[in-house]
């Protein structure tokens, strides 16, 4: 079967391994099956070798987290990523992976009405103990209402999303309170983009993604503003939408994608002069989600940003090992999900943090479910900025 | 209702829940299913894996070696499953491969005639940390940066460090008796292991070596330790721990004649100062490394040394002041000291991404691993230039100056049709050339299967059946990791221990 991969990115890599330590599932299982080296072996087997798609390659295949902690870790900086989005899709297409049931589901995330209403139902279904949350990987509680979006101005762009949108709203409303101190008017995307494809992408739905970035990059075309992510996974999939459609108008729209906290902390000096801040007395753990820290390459920020206004930050020691959270991953693979995510536990457990930051709603979703008091970084912000108006209005 | 809907929800995602499922599949290859049943009886379902694809990956390492061929792949969790695995492979009449991260060079993990594969990643654990003796007992399948980090609280370390220390395994490192930068000071594995727990291949578990100062008896353990998984499988090793050094400086000396580079490097060894490292770049390299990590190395200079020196904080000072006076003696453009710990790691991470940087270049490599007189290390250089020029292919020069250990990396492309077959007469030639010159076949990779057929080269009959003989004593039939190191005409039973390996491979 032809993957259709590139042939050039397909033999760039050399086999050394030194991926190994840096892969979530092989660090699990210890398997070559569940390496990167071992998944792009099968890739070459698959496309080159006439090697027949086994049950077991498509297993090999799926259990891939897609974090991209290889990528980082690779000398010859074999592009996995692509690699691996270029499998599913191959496998996707030929009906080997993703059944219609998931298929069905991915696509609602593009209706954003019926999206948010699923959602309100959801919440109430919870509420009402209909739904078995702990095993589907889904949060205790769920907000039935949202505050509305509203628009403070025309210098950015605040990318809201899908299912974020639908389920941490709070997050993207202080977000905008933290943009708004540093003196940035913002406008919320809202219904304008939708869904950047992430979720689609990552199950080998190609032709979904491409539609799906069309939408958005219509929604947000007719400005040169940037577009600010306050999700790691959007903003990763938004920066790739060059790549996907190989088109210079994608290209361009790309370039202005900004995660947040990468755009904060080109602009820290203006959010620190215009406001005091008293700094929360907390330690936080920065838990960098891999698509902030090996797609764009950007984790660096989160801390930077946060470091004024919380009287703590510690880094873990854990390399930046996946999560084990995946986008819907956490939902598809729960033990090795699981298992992932007890070595992330323990090393926070290690850093001696009450509170973990994590700046990709996935992430902290699955995290939460461990038990963990996990906040996204603007919020955190947000919270010592609010709080020292308070102090300051009391006159104290 | 609310239990209707849950189990609906449960039955929808019930059917994509497969847990374990996949290791319980049945082998792909009907011929071993006697085999596979009593190996899952004997460890459990989710230790043993049969399926093509687990095999197929279990017939490689990192060396450009393609033709093993794995049986089942069993990753056991302790001695005891190792046991259990040999006897059902020894009753089933099959031999026995241990296999780490999978990163060696030569092909020393690359099974042959469908062995049992025993991966032992499973088996990561440190056992036992005594700082008082400074030893630890280490599982095989620990990683050796692993575990360097895990005694980094202690203000010790392992002191060898392969290239790829991140993700190999110390039972890898033991098997290959493994080398690296900082060993021309601290001696390579060998010197840093004082006893391995060993099933044989009579499935007795034996401990060679002891941790006393003065062990009685034949050193067994010398013997096992670089025996490349043919005497037994280790199931625990006793690690020396070595004190951090409280002063560590990096010197980045360039030169505009690699004699000078050569010359230096000798009177550096010759003045009593024995450097933690020498690792010496041709500017070929220099220029590859430069564009991939920038580094900081010149890349006008025709080779660079990095030398590190460690101990006391005033004999490091003592002794990179001579470092440097030789070097400037010796012509050098230009002598630089890293003013800083990032700058030290930046200087470092140019040497280690060299590899890297050359598949950069080129999608393959084949990497040598040949040892030479140091004396003559300009004279061999020229020599391998000369030899990959006739066979028009590129090299980059990387080697352990110290110690005399070269790393020619001939790097090109499989796709060009022909280029393999080139790639393997430079590198017979480059080995050859570096035996006349008074060499050795391998100074840290191992022999495996790459380098094999190259011993009748280097040793005589006589040796050679000595060398099988101490062999056959810790297995008599061959049943350990057969067919490596020992030229075929001096493997005893390995040929016939070796199943007419089908031309068809794996997925055959």
């Amino acid at each position: 079967m032809h993957l259709g991969l590139n042939d050039d990115e397909l033999v760039a890599c050399v086999s050394c391994g030194l991926c190994l330590p840096h892969c979530p599932t092989f660090v699990i299982t210890g398997r070559d099956t569940e390496s990167p080296r071992g998944r792009i072996a099968l890739m070459r087997a698959v496309q080159n070798e006439g090697a027949p798609v086994t049950d077991d390659v498509i297993r090999s295949m799926e259990t891939c987290v897609q974090c991209r902690g290889c990528e980082t870790a690779c000398p010859s900086a074999v592009p996995f990523g692509h690699l691996m989005e270029g499998t599913r899709a191959a496998l996707a297409g030929a009906g080997r992976i993703t059944p219609r049931w998931q298929r069905w589901a991915l696509r609602m995330l593009r209706h954003r009405r019926l999206l948010l209403a699923g959602s309100t139902l959801l919440a109430a279904a919870i509420r009402l103990r209909l739904v078995p949350t702990r095993r589907l990987g889904l949060p205790a509680r769920m907000p039935l209402r949202r505050p509305p979006l509203r628009t403070s101005g025309d210098d950015v762009w605040l990318f809201t999303g899908c299912v974020m949108d639908a389920w941490q709203r709070d997050v993207h409303l202080a977000v905008q309170r933290v943009l708004e101190a540093a003196g940035v008017g913002v406008e919320p995307t809202g219904a304008a983009a939708p869904c950047c494809g992430a979720l689609h992408i990552h199950a080998g739905l190609e032709a979904d993604t491409l539609a799906m970035a069309r939408e958005v990059m219509a929604g947000l075309s007719g400005d040169d503003r940037p577009i600010l992510v306050d999700a790691a996974g959007c903003g990763a999939a938004l920066k790739d939408y060059g790549h996907l459609l190989g088109t210079d108008e994608a290209r361009a729209f790309s370039a202005r994608v900004y995660d947040v906290h990468e755009w904060l902390a080109q602009h820290a000096d203006e959010l620190v002069s215009r406001r005091q801040a008293t700094p929360l007395d907390v330690t936080v753990a920065v838990q960098d989600p891999c698509h902030l820290r090996h797609v764009q390459r950007t984790h660096q920020s989160v801390a930077e940003v946060l470091r004024p206004f919380v009287g703590n930050v510690v880094t873990l020691d854990d390399d930046g090992l996946c999560c084990g959270a995946g986008g819907a991953y956490s939902v598809m693979e729960p033990e090795l999900s699981r298992a992932i995510r007890e070595r992330k536990t323990a090393a926070v457990a290690r850093s001696g943090a009450s509170v973990v930051a994590s700046a990709n709603p996935g992430c902290s979703l699955h995290l939460a479910a461990a038990g963990l008091d996990v906040r996204h970084p603007l919020e955190l912000v947000d919270e010592a900025l609010s709080q020292t108006d308070h102090l300051q209005a009391h006159g104290r | 209702m609310a239990s209707t809907l849950a189990s609906a929800t449960r039955r929808v995602l019930g059917s994509r829940r497969r847990g374990t499922r996949d290791t319980t599949r049945p082998s792909d290859n009907p011929a071993d299913a006697a085999l596979v049943d009593d190996l899952i009886e004997a460890v459990g379902a989710d230790r043993v894996r049969a399926d093509t694809a687990a095999r197929y990956l279990a017939s490689r390492d990192a060396s450009i070696y393609r033709d093993g061929n794995a049986g089942p792949v069993c990753y056991p969790g302790s001695t005891s499953d190792v046991v259990a695995c040999i006897k059902v492979a020894s009753r089933h009449g099959r031999a026995v491969s241990p296999r780490g991260a999978g990163t060696g060079l030569a092909g020393g993990a690359a099974p042959l005639g469908q062995p049992v594969v025993l991966s032992m990643t499973r088996m990561d654990k440190l056992l036992e940390l005594d700082l008082d003796n400074g030893v630890a007992w280490v599982q095989p399948g620990m990683v050796n940066l692993d575990l360097t980090r895990a005694l980094a609280p202690y203000g010790v370390h392992y002191a060898p460090d392969p290239s790829s220390q991140a993700a190999c395994t110390i039972g890898g490192n033991v098997a290959n008796n493994s080398g690296g930068p900082h060993c021309l000071a601290y001696g390579v594995t060998s010197a840093h292991v004082l006893a391995v727990e060993v099933v044989l291949s009579d499935a007795s578990v034996v401990t060679l070596g002891d941790l006393t100062a003065e062990p009685v008896g034949y050193d067994l353990r010398g013997a096992f330790v670089g025996s490349e998984g043919m005497c037994g499988i280790a199931t625990a090793v006793a690690v020396r721990l070595t004190p951090n050094p409280s002063a560590v400086q990096t010197m980045l000396l360039s030169f505009g004649d690699v004699s000078d580079a050569a010359a230096t490097v000798s009177a550096i060894i010759a003045a009593g100062i024995v450097p933690a490292a020498i690792e010496m770049l041709d500017q070929r390299c220099v220029v590859a490394v430069e564009d991939f990590a920038q580094a900081g190395y010149p890349r006008d200079a025709a080779a660079v040394l990095l030398v590190e020196v460690d101990g006391a904080t005033g004999g490091v000072a003592i002794a990179s002041e001579k470092v440097a006076a030789i070097a400037w003696s010796h012509q050098a453009m230009n002598v630089h000291t890293a003013a800083d710990e990032a700058e030290r790691a930046r200087l470092w991470k140019g040497r280690k991404s060299a590899f890297g940087a050359v598949a950069n270049v080129m999608p393959d490599y084949y990497l040598h691993d040949t040892v030479v007189p140091r004396t003559r290390l300009v004279e061999v250089l020229e020599r391998i230039y000369e030899i990959v020029e006739r066979y028009d292919l590129m090299v980059l020069n990387v080697f352990h100056a110290g110690d005399g250990n070269l790393h020619p990396i001939l790097a090109y492309d499989s796709r060009v049709p022909g280029t393999e077959e080139r790639v393997h007469a430079a590198g017979r030639e480059i080995i050859e050339m570096s035996l006349d010159m008074g060499g050795a076949l391998s100074g840290e990779h191992g022999i495996g299967v790459e380098k094999r057929d190259h011993m009748a080269r280097m040793f005589s009959e006589v040796d050679l059946e000595q060398q099988n003989r101490l062999r056959a004593s810790f297995d008599p039939y061959c049943r350990m990791n057969p067919g490596k190191v020992m030229p075929s005409a001096h493997s005893c039973s390995d040929i016939a221990a070796l199943r007419a390996s089908d031309a068809s491979g794996v997925w055959g």
